[in-house]
């Protein structure tokens, strides 16, 4: 519920400020190197489903996002070719047309290496490096960044691009985990499909989306009947080592708060003009600050005291949201 | 090598009593035949040198002869001419006889002659002669295994003195060293890597000596090291390819190892040795294991017409009577154990491991308590009666026992095993709402398994009780699964490797859990099941149902519970009925205990399990139940079938016979070899090569079925369809993976034609237990066809397969709930959550509102709390909070 009381907590500070946001959210998506027919249709494929979720379910305008792939001519969603050059000159664009608030994701699929305490990215022509991305993500000061390397070998990236304010996902935990992973393609279903809203809220954050992928990887080694050779990782704490389960771990906060596109209710709540219907979206902020309190004192509790407290609090939730929707249906 | 050894063989065999008598005729020659096992050479050469005519005798050395006498008692032992032996040491000149005294010692001994072989090996040490610290080490083993082990202790401590103080000690003094310590070893197990080091040397100062590699071998295979006992005996065999003990240690590591082949090997060490004990002994063992216990006697008494003094032959002989139930007699023998031995607890011990074999674990346990009682120090027997505990449910007292055995023999696999199990039940839980049974499942996936495991055993043991006469088995049954076959077969056997899915220990009951294996691999419940059935059968016999009995009323139970559970017959197990493999009634036994192929044991569960059909079709139930109390009573099979069918024996194998053959007959008419395989050769036959193939054969099965498969994968499916539906005519009850019933669904699948393609699979998955995909399609098109119950009981029956497939549920859920069974749709909402989907917060609401239409308002309302936990804004989620609550509080 870590993950929860982050949402909330922006949520409340948003109302409270009376801020209404300007943020909006840049979108890098870089497919590599296939190396082969198969894997370069796989790759086409997982970049361009993700490019299609960001720009239609996600809301986020076409104009903020930059595809880049092994075959431009292959696909017409893609911007350039995915050169190293071409990788440099996009992360410049983004530092140099994100606004102070604006958030950057960025995905890397396709595949990875390391070699001599090294781990990079394969592209077409020259490989970046972990160190590379390092000094490209660097341009963007201290926007909120989510990096997610769905490659192999990729665990190297955790400690070279960790710092406050980012979330790094990679899919494999070391440079030594090579074989070829499958975390890419569900990390993509997360955004693109129905199945990773775990809180219900309506969107994916970036820590619903790791942990859709993380689980459906292992289920399907599990269902194959192979080892598991492949953990995922989210560093977003800065402490440059990243966590494989979130739940009760250090990382996931930050990771719970960065979306992909504009949450709809708090867009509402924030672009409001009615009284009455902003006073509502501070009682359900409020409402859902104490749930979250309440959560934190359950191990303390008598089970039947905890769930009739929960349950007071979540029926008053649940009235909220029927004002808010009648008074969101009145004011119309 | 071999080649070289074997030449070297025949040339000796070829040369026997000319060689002795030529000129230039060597000590060392004759020794080298004794060595490499041309025994009758050296026999022949040792006697000529050890009794030259008169003539000869100036050209022989008192030292040469000495040694030619010693060596000559020495052959004529190894090959088990004891008589022989005795009356050259007899014939032997005085001059010789402290010479020969530890070597007529040593077959006075092997020969049950106790207090002359103490008086030879007294003399020996006395007189100093040259071999004393053998004979003086004779001698405590004597007294050890004779008399007072606190004096053999002492005897045996002095070698550590003798190793510390001798300037250099003989190969053979070295290897005396070293069995001393190994016996000192029985008190502190550091000592047998000391025995083991003493061994090495011995080997080192002559590496011509044998011995200290055989007591290498030995003492291996006494400390469970099959690999290490097995690479000292083949050194050993390398060198001398007869020698007896070297040959039956192989046999014994063989065994160990589970290799086949072990008989022939103890065959081959009796040829060269008829007076073997310790072979005979052995074999006695194998028989016993097989229940053949005429066979057994029969080498019991040969071997104690050798050593009527043999512990190891009487304790045979005692656990032959024992498991007989034969008490007065098993009483006589153990008393005249403990006249010659008080001391000697291993005879409990090796009749508790019997007992084991025979699956009377609470007897084995008694046997143990008896042995540790005679001996404290037997950790052998702390070991058995852990085990046993173990079995029996009693766990605290096991694991005692265990860690026991385990702090005086720490090089007991078993024990580690066993006690690394023990420390990983921390992650299991233990069930026991229902008094009837006590559930251990794994932590992981106890949520997922308990609903349905919980309900077949309780179907299991209700149809059970009423079928077996209203028995109840003691109660509770424990139920153990295993997510890891490794920790199931350790459970099992104390070692890894067991090729079984579940076993019954009466009480006890261990198996692998379905996680154990992968989908489709096998059906738990139905494991379950035949588990179940032993539990009554162990109990009602007391235990004493022969393996054959147990295990093919098992399957005969398993196949009533459901269609298509148990063996099914299949093309393979049809041709080695044709080849005379498969095993009459009365033989069916040695089809479990000592295999003769690789699939005889799963050969024999289905044929045993086809005895039971015929038997209650013709006699009904009620003669199986009479037997399994007419074993209790100590009833041989033969008995019990004269009394209870009315048939000799002979005349249940006849009749046995012929039933299988009318009822297989158009099967085993199909599987025969085809007739004409031209075009065919060493390559992967083309789809052309088998469509010519099954027109020359069009009555074969195999060429029917291979031809449909072939060219159902090149899409023909009209064609292939041809070929399946005449294989599947040819062979209808065979429900394999591959089985006709299968393709043919397939095209009919392909071929939008739902109806046979629903029929074909209704076949098959009533001849086939484990085929998850076909019990799931087969759920699908029933769905499609609009038989709602139908599909929903597909889908229950792959969750008896494997039940880890969050869809599998989702679609059982709905099914349920569609035709109105709310509680088998809460199990399966709750298999879904157990599951841990990602999206938990959805599958609590979905376990909320079943359990809501169920009538079970106040876990409804739990549910949703906890979905809600996750979700707070889950609208639906929430929505149903208010319903509920409007509705009234639980």
């Amino acid at each position: 519920m870590r993950v929860f009381a982050a949402a909330c907590a922006i949520l409340v500070w948003a109302i409270r400020t009376g801020a209404v946001s300007a943020q909006d959210t840049h979108v890098l998506v870089i497919a590599g190197l296939g190396g082969d027919a198969e894997h370069r249709e796989r790759f086409l494929e997982w970049g361009g489903t993700f490019v299609d979720a960001v720009t239609g379910k996600l809301g986020v305008g076409s104009d903020y996002i930059t595809y880049l792939g092994e075959r431009p001519e292959a696909d017409p969603r893609i911007d350039g070719r995915s050169t190293r050059e071409n990788v440099e000159k996009a992360f410049a664009e983004i530092a140099s047309k994100a606004g102070g608030e604006d958030e950057v994701f960025v995905l890397l699929i396709g595949h990875g290496s390391y070699a001599a305490g090294e781990s990079r990215f394969n592209l077409p022509g020259p490989d970046p490096s972990a160190e590379d991305f390092a000094l490209m993500l660097d341009q963007l000061s201290d926007r909120r960044v989510s990096f997610a390397n769905a490659t192999s070998a990729s665990g190297g990236f955790v400690p070279v691009l960790s710092r406050p304010g980012r979330a790094i996902v990679t899919a494999t935990k070391t440079g030594m985990e090579r074989n070829e992973p499958v975390f890419a393609g569900y990390f993509v279903e997360a955004y693109a499909g129905d199945g990773a809203d775990f809180d219900k809220n309506g969107r994916v954050s970036l820590s619903e989306a790791f942990d859709y992928a993380r689980i459906e990887v292992a289920r399907e080694y599990e269902d194959d009947g192979l080892l598991l050779t492949e953990h995922a990782l989210l560093d977003d704490n800065g402490d440059g080592e990243g966590s494989e389960e979130l739940e009760g771990g250090l990382d996931g906060a930050l990771s719970a708060s960065l979306y992909l596109g504009p949450s709809p209710t708090a867009m509402d709540a924030l672009s409001t003009d009615d009284p009455v219907l902003r006073a509502l979206y501070e009682e359900k902020a409020a409402l859902e600050q104490r749930i979250e309190e309440l959560r934190a004192v359950r191990d303390q509790m008598e089970r039947e005291r905890y769930e009739t407290a929960l349950e007071d609090l979540l029926v008053q939730l649940a009235l909220t949201n029927r004002q808010i929707q009648a008074q969101r249906g009145g004011s119309r | 090598m071999r080649r070289r050894i074997t030449l070297v063989a025949v040339v000796a065999l070829a040369t026997p009593g000319l060689a002795a008598r030529a000129e230039g005729q060597t000590l060392e020659e004759a020794l080298g035949w004794l060595r490499s096992g041309a025994y009758d050479s050296a026999i022949a050469a040792l006697r000529d040198l050890a009794s030259p005519g008169e003539e000869a005798s100036p050209r022989i050395g008192a030292e040469t002869r000495r040694t030619a006498y010693v060596s000559y008692l020495k052959v004529l032992a190894e090959v088990g001419r004891h008589g022989d032996a005795l009356l050259a040491g007899e014939r032997a000149p005085q001059a010789l006889a402290l010479d020969l005294a530890n070597s007529i010692g040593e077959v006075l001994y092997h020969t049950g002659r106790i207090d002359e072989a103490r008086a030879h090996f007294d003399r020996s040490w006395e007189g100093r002669a040259p071999d004393r610290h053998t004979a003086r080490l004779n001698r405590a083993i004597l007294e050890w295994t004779y008399g007072d082990r606190e004096k053999a202790l002492s005897e045996f401590d002095s070698f550590i003195d003798l190793y510390s103080r001798a300037p250099t000690l003989s190969s053979k003094e070295l290897t005396a060293v070293g069995t001393a310590v190994r016996y000192l070893g029985s008190g502190d197990s550091r000592l047998y890597r000391d025995a083991l080091r003493a061994y090495d040397e011995a080997i080192a100062a002559d590496p011509r000596n044998l011995e200290p590699r055989i007591l290498v071998g030995e003492m291996f295979l006494e400390k469970y090291n099959g690999t290490d006992a097995a690479q000292a005996f083949q050194d050993v065999l390398s060198v001398n390819p007869r020698h007896p003990r070297a040959l039956l240690g192989m046999a014994r590591a063989k065994q160990f190892n589970g290799s086949l082949g072990f008989t022939d090997q103890v065959d081959e060490a009796l040829d060269q040795n008829p007076n073997l004990v310790i072979a005979r002994v052995f074999k006695a063992w194998l028989n016993l294991e097989a229940e053949d216990h005429d066979k057994a006697r029969s080498e019991i008494e040969a071997a104690l017409r050798v050593n009527p003094a043999s512990l190891k032959a009487l304790s045979a002989l005692a656990a032959s009577r024992y498991l007989r139930g034969d008490r007065d007699g098993y009483e006589t023998v153990r008393n005249r154990v403990r006249e010659l031995s008080p001391a000697y607890g291993e005879i409990y011990n090796d009749i508790a491991e019997l007992s084991v074999k025979s699956r009377m674990y609470r007897e084995a346990a008694e046997l143990a308590r008896e042995a540790i009682a005679l001996d404290p120090q037997s950790w052998r027997g702390f070991g058995i009666l852990g085990m046993n505990q173990l079995r029996l449910g009693q766990m605290a007292e096991g694991r005692a026992n265990l860690e026991t055995a385990f702090e005086g023999d720490p090089y007991s696999v078993w024990s580690f095993n066993t006690l690394a199990l023990l420390d990983s039940f921390e992650n299991y839980t233990v069930f026991g709402d229902d008094p009837r049974f006590r559930f251990v499942l794994h932590n992981r996936e106890a949520d997922v398994l308990r609903p349905y495991i919980e309900q077949i055993a309780s179907e299991a043991y209700e149809a059970l009780v009423e079928r077996y006469g209203g028995y109840t088995p003691p109660l509770p049954i424990r139920i153990e699964v295993f997510p890891s076959h490794a920790d199931f077969s350790v459970r099992t056997i104390g070692l890894a490797g067991i090729g079984a899915l579940g076993v019954s220990f009466g009480p006890v009951v261990a198996m692998d859990s379905p996680s154990a294996k992968g989908p489709g691999e096998f059906n738990w419940a139905s494991v379950l099941w035949h588990e179940m059935a032993h539990v009554f059968h162990l109990g009602l016999s007391e235990h004493r149902v022969p393996r054959w009995f147990s295990e093919g009323l098992a399957v005969h139970e398993q196949r009533r519970a459901r269609p298509g559970w148990g063996h099914q017959p299949s093309p393979g197990f049809l041709r080695r009925f044709h080849q005379g493999l498969l095993l009459s009634v009365s033989q069916l036994n040695e089809g479990f205990v000592r295999p003769a192929y690789p699939q005889q044991v799963v050969d024999s569960y289905l044929m045993a399990s086809l005895v039971f059909d015929y038997i209650e079709t013709r006699w009904g139930f009620e003669p199986i139940l009479q037997m399994l109390h007419g074993y209790r009573g100590g009833e041989t099979t033969r008995a019990l079938v004269e009394r209870l069918l009315g048939l000799r024996m002979e005349n249940l194998d006849r009749d046995f016979d012929d039933y299988f053959r009318s009822r297989f007959e158009r099967a085993l008419n199909a599987v025969e070899a085809p007739r004409a395989r031209a075009g065919i050769g060493m390559q992967p036959p083309s789809t052309e090569d088998l469509i010519r193939l099954a027109g020359e054969n069009p009555r074969h099965f195999v060429s029917r079925l291979s031809a449909g498969v072939a060219l159902f994968r090149e899409g023909r499916l009209d064609e292939a369809e041809e070929h399946l539906r005449a294989a599947e005519r040819l062979f209808p009850e065979y429900g394999g993976n591959d089985s006709p019933h299968w393709y043919l669904a397939q095209i009919h699948t392909e071929r939008g034609e739902t109806e046979p393609a629903a029929e074909a699979l209704a076949r098959l998955t009533s001849l086939n237990e484990s085929h998850y995909q076909a019990f799931y399609q087969y759920a699908e098109l029933l769905g499609e066809l609009g038989d709602i119950d139908g599909s929903a009981q597909a889908l229950d029956a792959a969750v008896l397969i494997y039940p880890y497939e969050i869809e599998l549920h989702a679609r059982l859920a709905r099914a349920h709930a569609g035709r109105g069974d709310t509680s088998g749709a809460v199990r399966e909402m709750r298999a879904i959550v157990a599951l841990e989907p990602s999206d938990r917060a959805g599958a609590l609401y979905g376990l909320a509102r079943a359990y809501l239409a169920d009538g079970r308002r106040s876990e409804a309302r739990s549910a949703v709390l906890r979905a809600l936990e996750i979700a707070p804004n889950y609208e639906e989620a929430l929505e149903f909070l208010i319903e509920l609550r409007a509705s009234g509080r639980p």
